[in-house]
Formats: structure tokens, C-alpha cells, sequence
């Protein structure tokens, strides 16, 4: 069933096009990859499916309520001078769910002894495991990940790619976006490639990979974007 | 109803835990505390009668201080926290979550209406209110504490961001703040400023502890009243056409 549908969505800032006719649609519970350099448009297209920006054109469809969508985005949003429990409380009173959900949620990203510690104390890595906690404490349909590992040590990176696969298995969509190459091999069932707005190439890692004669590592499946690009001009 | 029990807890934590915004609730209070003591007159050589006169025509420290405080320090601290909310995306997440606009500004405010009423009762306690007079400043001083909200709210939500909010707020809670202070020394100020919640709050704590004043309670309170209505319309009025833009 599909989760998130976007028919030739258009979208300019000013004189600048950002978004030039983009169409995709995702599966309910697929780890959904949308690949491209800064600049893309991938963080356009968030803000326009989570509705912060209309788009110009298209059509928009997301098959799940605000209070049903988990955000973990560019800006982390956190209440900085609130520890990482009250920082989860607070929505935790919002979505109306038992305190030993908050708990829950912070000893899954391994923050379960930092439940005292102000947000403003947390390391970049730290911060980033609260604001997954935040996006999981109410269970929700579709996730939207904004380059969710970017600036993070590989092992805090992976601990979020396990928990991202559990999401995925427990029935939620995760719709993510990423310039990095491993993150879409290691984590994404399906990706978009995108280039200055328009939609480059889809399908599963392998199968692209395939479709170009490459093996499914890392570094092909970077040279596949390099060589439908051109590389970065 | 959870939205704004949401909110009212995210502020009153965030309020105990910010110092300079915290500071505000103590301040002046405290300043009232330190001039009442400070300023008694006792200067060598001037008859005793002379330095009572002079005692009565000196301004009282807890009517100055708790008119600066309704006027001046609440009306740059509700801007801060609207748009330190904005700037750091954190109302997003929050109106994502389902929080109505409507919603956070009750928290908000009522976290500060909330905090004021300890300030207010500080006061009444360094001036020595009891009995019917505690009852009569408690009232005056919420209803100031209301108009502040209110204009603070508004400057919040009209600037959407930290510094065009405090380059509003600031000659607002000057001329509210500052005004009826003025007021007291010169008639032209006193009467331009009639209307004004500020002035009326000060009118209000001067019968309190002074006596001898114009103006009945009963007008003092109506025009304060009539101020927070018309804060609450203009209030209404820019959140109705910026609430969009701010959170975005």
C-alpha cells in the first residue's frame, strides 16, 4: 500500500526552480532512500510532505495525520536548557502516552543514563539519538529522516541504522534523505536519485546497480551517480 | 486541553531553569526591597518633622518597582520566549505534534501569569498589604500582568524573530515601564498616560500606600480592564494574520 505519493511536484523560491515535476511514491513499511548533493531539493521535498511549504504544481499525498508522522530534520528543535526526559515528556503529554513510553524510547538510543542531562550538555551525537527518541515515543506511521547520521561518529551511526531497520520492521515507513552513499546501500529498500530537482534514477540499490553493470558496493553505486550526473559541477 | 498542558510544562521548566528570565520574577522585587530600606530619609541636622514631609512626598519603592515590573519586564520577556521557540525550530516540532498556535500561547502565558502571582504576592509583602488592600494590589497587579502578556504576545508573534522583537519591545516597556514614573513628577506626562494600564497600576498602588488619590478604584480598574481587551483584540488580529509565517 502506498504511504507518501508525489506526482510532478513543482516548486521555485523566487527565480530559483527547485523542484522540477518530482514523482515517486513509497510502500507502507519500506526503508525509503532519497539520494542527492547538497542542494538537491531533498530537504524540499520534507518540508513539502510534512506541509511547511506548499508546493507550485503536483499533486501531495502522505497517508498519515501530523500527529502520526515522526520528524527527525536539520534543525533538532530540542528545548536546550530541559533534560532529554523533560524534553520527551513534554510530548509525551502532547500525544497523551504513559511516561514509561519517554523512558523507553531514550534506552533505546542509549541515552537511558542520560535521562537528567540538559540538552545543551549532549554531544552532536548525543543530541541526534534525543530527537530519534522524540520521533519514535509515539510509534508512528511514516518517519521523515533529514540526513539523519550527517556529523556523526560511525558507531553512533550505526546504532541508528539498527534502530531505523527496527522502525521499518515494526511496520513504519522511513522516508530518508542522505548524501551518503553507505547509508542508502545499508539501509534503504528502495532510492531516488536526485540531481538540481529532477528525479534521475529509482529502484532498489541492486537493481540500479545491476542496470549499470555495477556490484552493489558503496563505491559503485557512488561512480552510478557520479556517471549519470556528470559529478558535481 | 493536553496541548496546553504540554506547553505549560515545557515553560515552567524552562523558566526555573533560565536564569536572566528568572531573574526578571526577582528583580525587582528585590530592587523595591533595597530602595524601601535605602531610601529613608535621615539626613544630620534636619528636623525630624522636615524629614517626614520629605519621607511622604518621596515616591514609594513598591509602586515604582512593581509598575517597571508589570510594564517593563514582562513585556520583553514574553517576545523572548516566542521567538527563541521560533528561531530554534522547536515550535515546529510542537505544531507538528498537533499543538494549535492557540494552544501554545495559553501555555506560554500561563506559565508567566502563573510565575507573576509569587512577584505580586513578593510585593504586597514588602509593602506591607494585608486584609482587603492585598486582595485590591494582587488584582491591580494581574490585571497589568495581563495587558503585558498580551502586548508581549503580540510584539512575539509580529516579530518572529529575537532582535526585531526586542527593538519593539524595548520602547514599549520603556514608555510603560518608565512612563508613570515620570508621571509622578510632571501633570502633562501624568495625563497623556491616563489611559495607559500601567499608569492606572500605579494609581492603584499609590491609594495603597499613600492615600489621596484622583482617580476612584473603580475607574482605575475599568480602564486597565479595557486596556487588556484591546491588547487581546490586536492580539488577536496579528496572530490571525502572522501565526503562519512565524512558525515556518
Amino acid at each position: 500500500m502506498t504511504s507518501i505519493r508525489m506526482k510532478n511536484v513543482e516548486k521555485s523560491f523566487g527565480e530559483n526552480k527547485v523542484l522540477k515535476g518530482v514523482t515517486f511514491d513509497t510502500h507502507e513499511g519500506e526503508i525509503f532512500g532519497m539520494l542527492g548533493p547538497s542542494g538537491s531539493g531533498k530537504t524540499t521535498i520534507i518540508n513539502i510532505l510534512t506541509k511547511q511549504f506548499s508546493a507550485d504544481s503536483g499533486e501531495c499525498h502522505v497517508s498519515a495525520a501530523s500527529h502520526e508522522i515522526g520528524l527527525m530534520l536539520e534543525h533538532d528543535g530540542l528545548f536546550s536548557r530541559l533534560s532529554c526526559l523533560e524534553n520527551l515528556v513534554v510530548f509525551e503529554k502532547i500525544y497523551g502516552i504513559p511516561r514509561a513510553r519517554s523512558i523507553e524510547a531514550l534506552e533505546r538510543v542509549g541515552l537511558g543514563e542520560s535521562l537528567k542531562i540538559a540538552a545543551d550538555k549532549l554531544s552532536k551525537g548525543m543530541r541526534q539519538r534525543l530527537t530519534l527518541a522524540r520521533a519514535v515515543l509515539h510509534k508512528p506511521k511514516i518517519m521523515f529522516l533529514d540526513e539523519p547520521t550527517s556529523a556523526l561518529d560511525p558507531l553512533t551511526a550505526r546504532g541508528i541504522y539498527q534502530l531505523i531497520k527496527e522502525l521499518r520492521d515494526s511496520g513504519t515507513t522511513v522516508f530518508l534523505t542522505t548524501h551518503n552513499m553507505q547509508e542508502a546501500v545499508s539501509l534503504c529498500d528502495r532510492v531516488v536519485m536526485l540531481h538540481n530537482g529532477i528525479i534521475i534514477e529509482q529502484g532498489n540499490p541492486d537493481e540500479i546497480c545491476n542496470r549499470y553493470n555495477a556490484t552493489k558496493i558503496i563505491s559503485d553505486l557512488e561512480a552510478v551517480f557520479v556517471q549519470l550526473t556528470g559529478g558535481l559541477k | 486541553m493536553r496541548s496546553v498542558n504540554a506547553v505549560f510544562y515545557k515553560q515552567l521548566r524552562d523558566t526555573l531553569k533560565n536564569t536572566p528570565t528568572l531573574f526578571q520574577f526577582i528583580l525587582y522585587p528585590m530592587m523595591a526591597l533595597i530602595m524601601s530600606v535605602m531610601a529613608v530619609p535621615d539626613f544630620e541636622g534636619i528636623p525630624e518633622d522636615m524629614l517626614a514631609i520629605i519621607a511622604d512626598n518621596m515616591p514609594n519603592m513598591v509602586t515604582m518597582m512593581a509598575t517597571v515590573f508589570a510594564g517593563m519586564g514582562l513585556i520583553t520577556v514574553i517576545p523572548g520566549i516566542i521567538t527563541e521557540d521560533t528561531e530554534k525550530k522547536s515550535l515546529r516540532f510542537m505544531t507538528m505534534a498537533g499543538v494549535k498556535p492557540l494552544s501554545y500561547i495559553i501555555g506560554v502565558s500561563g506559565v508567566i501569569f502563573f510565575v507573576s502571582i509569587f512577584t505580586s504576592v513578593a510585593f504586597s509583602l514588602i509593602g506591607g498589604f494585608t486584609g482587603l488592600d492585598f486582595w485590591i494590589f494582587t488584582a491591580a497587579m494581574m490585571s497589568g500582568v495581563a495587558g503585558s502578556i498580551m502586548l508581549g504576545a503580540t510584539i512575539g508573534v509580529l516579530s518572529g524573530a529575537h532582535q526585531a522583537a526586542q527593538g519593539l519591545a524595548l520602547p514599549a516597556a520603556l514608555i510603560l515601564g518608565f512612563g508613570p514614573m515620570i508621571a509622578q513628577f510632571n501633570d502633562t506626562v501624568a495625563r497623556v498616560l491616563h489611559l495607559f494600564y500601567t499608569q492606572q497600576l500605579n494609581i492603584v498602588a499609590n491609594y495603597l500606600t499613600q492615600g489621596g488619590v484622583d482617580t476612584p478604584l473603580w475607574q482605575s480598574f475599568g480602564i486597565m480592564w479595557a486596556n487588556v481587551a484591546v491588547l487581546g483584540l490586536l492580539f488577536v488580529l496579528v496572530f490571525k494574520k502572522k501565526w503562519p509565517v512565524a512558525f515556518t
